[in-house]
């Protein structure tokens, strides 16, 4: 049952009545009024309702008194609504309602007591006046009616600001403002500016109010919100699309909204700024934008924002983003003509703005009150502006203001025009001579200066870029030509001027120069007489006069000629330029000559000097010393000198004449610099000083000087006079003066061991040890002998000049030193005597023992055992190493006769290598082949029988092996060259004619020769190869080796000596042997026949 | 008829005079284009035919700098800001066959606007890119030359076609416009001044040639 909402309901409302029943029983009566309530708009009155129930009783009225906590009687009013008006009392209020019917019967009563507390107040809905928009800066302005005046005093209001923005009214903000309420209605206003443009969609704005009263205890509500206002967007009713904002100048890094705005049947593609696409944000159905964060500086034609519309349009817009402008720095402000003020400053950081935007000048006067637009353009870095001169106002206080769209700036600056003075540049310069010293000056000032006094400055550059300024002060004028004169100038120069002008009293700042302009002065008479001297001619009785050109500084004009005179003798030249001498004919008579230079101004005051000659004797000549840029001369002081000293010199040059030169100095002076532009480093100058006596001239002193010195042109000219095995004496010869180029100090001699070749840099080498100096100081010395020297020994000589001026060139000689004989004598004397007396005392021993010597060494027959050449080599005879000479034993000789003869006889050209006992049976001459064949040799033979297994036997030449070889024919045999190196393998033992020897048999018996084979074969043999024995080199090693075996001599010797060990006397006569080798040997063996 | 009443002829008289007196007879008025026109030189169809070879030769560089003065987009979205079409830009629709003074009357309407469109360009330009030299250098030069050609064709048309009236049309001017409107306004005018000055060329030389 209880699932059944209908009768839920109905039961609810049974309840609810049931409620109300028992309610109304407790009032007693159902019209009784309820639920009082008391709200004030004004804290004086207040406003109270309540709730009765009606029933159908429509006749029913009301009647409310009300008393307040005082004792006061109660006022009671009627009404036929539920509700009352009724004041506002401290405290509490007793309220009685009693409900009476159409006749007037009251049906219920209500007494209710209402505090304070329980009122509350709600003002009164406020009323927005006025709404207004200004689209360029996106600010809504708004103006409402605090309606104040509705309190009794003085409250605190607050104000809520709701604005609202797009279709779907979102809140944008919700901003506070609060107002005090002065009893009185007052116009409040607010503004508030938009992130947007304003124009891109509608924005909605409301406002409510709350009154705060800290002595009204009931509850304080806000009041209802006000009716809605609008200011509407342009996103609707368009002609055509359009993007906002439009050409707004912001500054950089400002964050800026742009919309784009369309017409229906178009929809939004993109939209950039620049170059970019930004996101899109939907503010109506026709307008959307983008927010650009952070812009930087446009170019000058502003950077462009635009959307792309579909299906084909486009709409943009240009933003200028630039900077405020800077503070203007550097205000100046001067005059230049006291009409007008002139301005100028530098506009500091440049705005990025140009033309319509660009920044905007004013500069105001605050004294006068007025101001000026100063015209500048912004591309033109030079930013001025004029202000007019007020008459009677000296101080201006001056604020330049700078604005453009994006700000403002400005600078003061305070002035004492008088102060401030900047002339114009003098104008119309002229300027003109009139005498020799002065000129006269004029110039032409633009602006009126009446009030001031001017200080020109007047600049005179002379021919030398002398430069002076003079200062000149004068009264100001207005538009007027000033006038100058110039004095003190030097006549017949030529100047260059210009002028200046500034403030005299409070100076400021130089004008710009005025123009240059060129002035020569006139001329003036020459300013003194010219410098003279004279010379006298001894032989034709004339005097020379000389005199000296005037500088350009003295001649004050062009010299036109020279007037010279002779007092006593009344006499007058006149010499024309540039003529600076003349000859005047004393004829025995001394006079007083004058001498005048004249120009176009005039005659200069004369100069004078007398013709007269003191005697002079026991002049002396002095040396100057060089100055390098001068000669400095002294001289010692003659007290009868009263009108001072005349140094003369004359300066040749070429062919021409020397040109007298002379220079003047006061009786006090004792020393002096020459200088002349004329002289010339190494050039010697004569000079000759005069006294200025009072009846003449005397010369006092001659003088000879160098105005620099250098090192000698030339090297002196020197010989060698004599030369020894140990001096050289040097001769040379003075250097012409023109060569020395200075006085000279000396010479220098270097002398050194040196050949000709010899580099001159190593000749001169400091620190050489061979090297010696000897300087010659001595000029009067003209030879030089240098001692120790050795003998037969090559000297360089180097000479050399010097003066202060250096070392001057050298001249260099050879010179070979003799040889010292003696020496050489006693060298050779010497050795000779010692070999002579050993000659002697060995011929007288060899002449005293030649017995003993000849048993010794040359017996008749020798004897082997004192002959050391005939010991055998103990490793080959007996194989002991001590040697051991042949013994002598008694053998019976044996004759062996050769009976084969050979076709070729081999020539024997060593003698050396003959048997003696072959050659006794040969005949003299040796050489017969006939009788050659049929050969007895005597033959002992060998008690030890040796032989040499060893074909090779290599030992020194100089070794005393002797080695015996088989006694055989002088005739090779006649052996197939084929078979000899098997023959080389051939020991025979004991006596074998070597030509018989069975060739096959050798071959047999030596192809594997043993020891045992070797003691078969023992007995004497040929102990070397015959081939090798090369008869026209018996010293060639090759002869000593044995490796072949077929030849051999029949005698034994020693193939190492190739002496036969014992010559016979028979064969001293024996041919020569055809030998041109030579040994020491010989020589003993020869001695005895030399 | 005999009969005039006294007083009459008098005042016919005054009327007759009162009429006359004061009153410039009628002659033929030359129109304000032809007003001042002397013979044209002897040379004027040459010169005009180098004068139009001339901004022919410059008018892309005018139009390029144009756009680089301009700043983005307008160099890289040519076709969506500056449609020439859109502009007033008088339409050149002759051709080689064209009769001449048909020729010479479509160029003086051409460059008549375009006389008039170069000074706002140019006052717009000064006052945007004071800095661009060269651009307003390059205007300047172009509309001295047009002004030459102008007066060159007014002579041929006055003294050789005696056509002494065109209607022209002088676009609209860009004062009041904003700067976006002036750039791109700029623009169109100078991208269809490109295209009609080449077309100029191309028709116009046959018959300068033969004139």
């Amino acid at each position: 049952m209880w699932d059944n909402p209908s009768l839920r309901c109905l039961l609810a409302i049974a309840f609810l009545h049931l409620l109300s029943l028992i309610y109304s029983q407790e009032t007693g009566f159902p019209e009784a009024p309820w639920s009082l309530k008391c709200i004030t708009h004004d804290l004086n009155r207040m406003i109270c309702s309540w709730d009765a129930t009606s029933s159908a009783n429509l006749g029913l009225t009301y009647k409310i008194c009300y008393t307040n906590s005082e004792p006061f009687s109660p006022v009671c009013i009627e009404t036929g609504e539920k509700r009352a008006d009724i004041p506002v009392a401290m405290g509490s209020t007793n309220i009685q309602i009693t409900t009476l019917n159409a006749s007037g019967t009251p049906l219920a009563t209500e007494t209710f007591v209402l505090p304070e507390e329980n009122v509350s107040l709600i003002p009164l809905t406020p009323q927005i006046l006025n709404l207004n928009a200004d689209f360029s800066t996106y600010t809504l302005y708004m103006k409402w009616n605090d309606s104040g005046s509705v309190f009794q005093h003085e409250l605190d209001a607050s104000w809520q600001i709701q604005i609202l923005r797009k279709e779907t009214m979102e809140t944008v903000t919700l901003m506070n403002y609060d107002s005090k309420l002065t009893g009185k209605d007052s116009i409040l206003s607010w503004n508030w500016t938009s992130d947007i443009p304003l124009e891109c969609t509608s924005h909605h704005v409301k406002i409510r109010c709350y009154i705060n009263d800290p002595y009204f205890s009931g509850r304080t509500e806000w009041s209802e919100w006000s009716p809605i206002k609008t200011v509407p967007g342009k996103d609707t009713k368009l002609s055509s699309a359009v993007v906002f904002p439009q050409d707004k100048v912001v500054l950089v890094g400002s964050n800026v909204t742009f919309c784009c705005l369309y017409n229906e049947g178009e929809s939004i593609k993109y939209m950039k700024y620049g170059s970019k696409s930004y996101s899109l944000l939907h503010l109506s159905k026709w307008s959307s934008a983008i927010k650009v964060q952070n812009v930087s500086a446009s170019i000058s034609s502003g950077t462009n924002v635009w959307c792309s519309l579909l299906p084909d349009n486009a709409a943009g817009t240009v933003l200028f983003v630039g900077y405020a402008p800077d503070t203007p720095q550097n205000l100046n402000c001067e005059t230049r003509t006291f009409i007008t003020i002139t301005c100028s400053w530098n506009p500091g950081r440049p705005t990025g703005l140009y033309r319509q935007r660009q920044t905007k000048y004013i500069l105001f006067e605050r004294i006068s009150r007025e101001n000026v637009t100063c015209k500048v353009d912004e591309l033109n870095k030079k930013h001025h502006c004029d202000f007019p001169v007020h008459a009677n106002q000296k101080i201006y206080s001056f604020t330049l203001g700078a604005s453009n769209p994006l700000g403002r700036a400005e600078s003061s600056l305070l002035i004492d025009v008088n102060q401030r003075v900047n002339l114009e540049t003098p104008d119309k310069f002229t300027v003109s001579a009139n005498s020799s010293t002065n000129a006269h000056l004029s110039w032409y000032i633009p602006g009126n200066f009446i009030q001031i006094r001017l200080l020109c400055q007047i600049e005179i550059s002379n021919s030398n870029s002398e430069r002076q300024l003079r200062n000149i002060s004068m009264a100001g004028a207005e538009n007027s030509n000033y006038r100058a004169r110039v004095d003190a100038l030097h006549p017949y120069a030529t100047y260059t001027f210009r002028v200046r002008c500034s403030a005299s009293e409070h100076f400021w700042r130089w004008s710009k120069w005025s123009e240059t302009k060129k002035l020569t002065t006139l001329e003036a008479p020459p300013a003194r007489g010219p410098d003279i001297w004279r010379e006298r001619s001894p032989v034709r009785e004339t005097l020379t006069v000389f005199w000296k050109p005037l500088l350009l500084s003295e001649a004050n004009g062009i010299i036109l000629s020279h007037e010279v005179s002779c007092y006593l003798r009344e006499t007058m030249l006149e010499v024309p330029v540039p003529l600076n001498s003349t000859e005047i004919k004393l004829e025995g008579n001394d006079c007083l000559i004058s001498v005048a230079a004249k120009n176009h101004a005039g005659l200069s005051p004369p100069s004078r000097i007398t013709s007269v000659d003191l005697p002079s004797d026991n002049v002396k000549t002095e040396l100057a010393i060089a100055m390098g840029n001068g000669i400095y001369i002294s001289w010692h002081s003659d007290p009868n000198v009263t009108c001072g000293y005349t140094l003369k010199w004359c300066i040749s040059s070429g062919s021409e004449p020397c040109s007298v030169d002379w220079e003047t100095f006061p009786s006090n002076a004792t020393d002096a610099v020459i200088k002349s532009a004329l002289f010339q480093p190494g050039v010697r100058y004569n000079f000759s000083l005069y006294g200025c006596k009072h009846n003449g001239y005397q010369l006092l002193q001659n003088i000879t000087g160098y105005m620099k010195e250098l090192p000698p042109k030339v090297a002196p000219n020197f010989t060698v006079e004599e030369t020894s095995s140990e001096s050289i004496l040097v001769k040379w010869e003075d250097i012409p003066v023109e060569d020395c180029q200075g006085f000279l100090k000396g010479y220098i001699l270097y002398f050194a061991k040196g050949e000709k070749g010899t580099s001159k840099t190593n000749f001169m080498e400091e620190g050489s040890p061979e090297l010696t100096v000897k300087n010659i100081t001595d000029l009067t010395k003209k030879s030089l002998r240098i001692l120790d020297l050795q003998g037969k020994t090559s000297y360089r000589l180097d000479l050399r000049a010097y003066t202060v001026g250096g070392i001057g060139p050298s001249k260099d000689l050879y010179v070979v030193t003799k040889e010292n004989s003696m020496g050489l004598i006693i060298a050779i004397l010497i050795p000779v005597a010692v070999a002579v007396v050993l000659g002697v005392v060995t011929s007288i021993l060899c002449y005293q023992k030649r017995e003993w010597i000849k048993e010794t060494f040359y017996p008749d027959i020798p004897n082997p055992e004192n002959s050391k050449a005939l010991q055998f080599q103990k490793n080959i005879c007996e194989g002991n190493t001590a040697l051991k000479t042949l013994e002598m034993n008694p053998c019976t000789p044996n004759s062996v006769e050769v009976v084969e003869t050979r076709s070729t006889v081999l020539k024997i050209e060593d003698t050396e290598i003959i048997s003696p006992v072959a050659d006794s049976e040969l005949p003299e001459d040796g050489s017969d082949p006939e009788t050659g064949s049929h050969v007895v040799v005597s033959y002992c033979p060998p008690i030890i029988e040796e032989e040499i297994s060893s074909p090779l036997i290599d030992e020194p030449v100089g070794s005393s092996q002797l080695i015996y070889i088989d006694i055989q024919s002088m005739y090779q045999p006649q052996i197939n060259p084929e078979e000899e190196p098997e023959i080389n393998f051939v020991t025979t033992a004991g006596y074998k004619p070597q030509m018989q020897l069975p060739i096959n048999s050798m071959k047999m018996e030596c192809h594997s020769p043993t020891e045992e084979d070797l003691d078969k074969t023992a007995g004497y043999r040929p102990q070397a190869n015959t081939n090798v024995w090369k008869l026209d080199s018996p010293d060639s090693p090759i002869s000593i080796q044995s490796n072949n075996e077929n030849g051999s001599f029949g005698s034994p010797c020693s193939i190492n000596s190739r002496q036969f060990l014992i010559p016979p006397k028979d064969y001293e006569d024996s041919p020569t042997p055809n030998n041109t080798g030579w040994a020491f040997t010989n020589f003993f063996q020869n001695k005895p026949n030399d | 008829m005999k009969f005039i009443p006294a007083g009459v002829v008098p005042l016919l008289l005054m009327i007759h005079c009162k009429l006359v007196v004061g009153k410039a007879l009628p002659v033929n008025t030359p129109s304000p284009m032809c007003e001042n026109m002397n013979l044209c030189k002897p040379n004027v169809v040459e010169q005009t035919r180098k004068l139009v070879v001339l901004l022919n030769a410059t008018a892309p560089d005018l139009f390029s700098i144009y756009l680089d003065c301009q700043g983005d987009p307008f160099s890289s979205h040519l076709d969506e800001l500056c449609n020439a079409t859109t502009t007033d830009f008088p339409a050149f629709q002759v051709n080689r066959t064209s009769h001449k003074k048909e020729i010479m009357v479509a160029l003086y309407k051409v460059f008549a606007f375009l006389n008039a469109s170069l000074g706002n360009i140019t006052r717009d330009q000064e006052e945007l890119n004071p800095t661009a030299k060269e651009l307003l250098e390059r205007l300047h030069n172009t509309t001295k030359t047009t002004r030459g050609l102008i007066s060159n064709l007014t002579c041929l048309l006055c003294n050789k076609y005696n056509v002494s009236q065109v209607d022209v049309t002088y676009g609209k001017s860009s004062k009041g416009m904003n700067v976006f409107k002036k750039k791109q306004q700029g623009c169109q005018v100078l991208r269809r001044y490109v295209q009609v000055v080449s077309q100029a060329v191309h028709v116009l030389l046959p018959h300068l040639s033969q004139a």
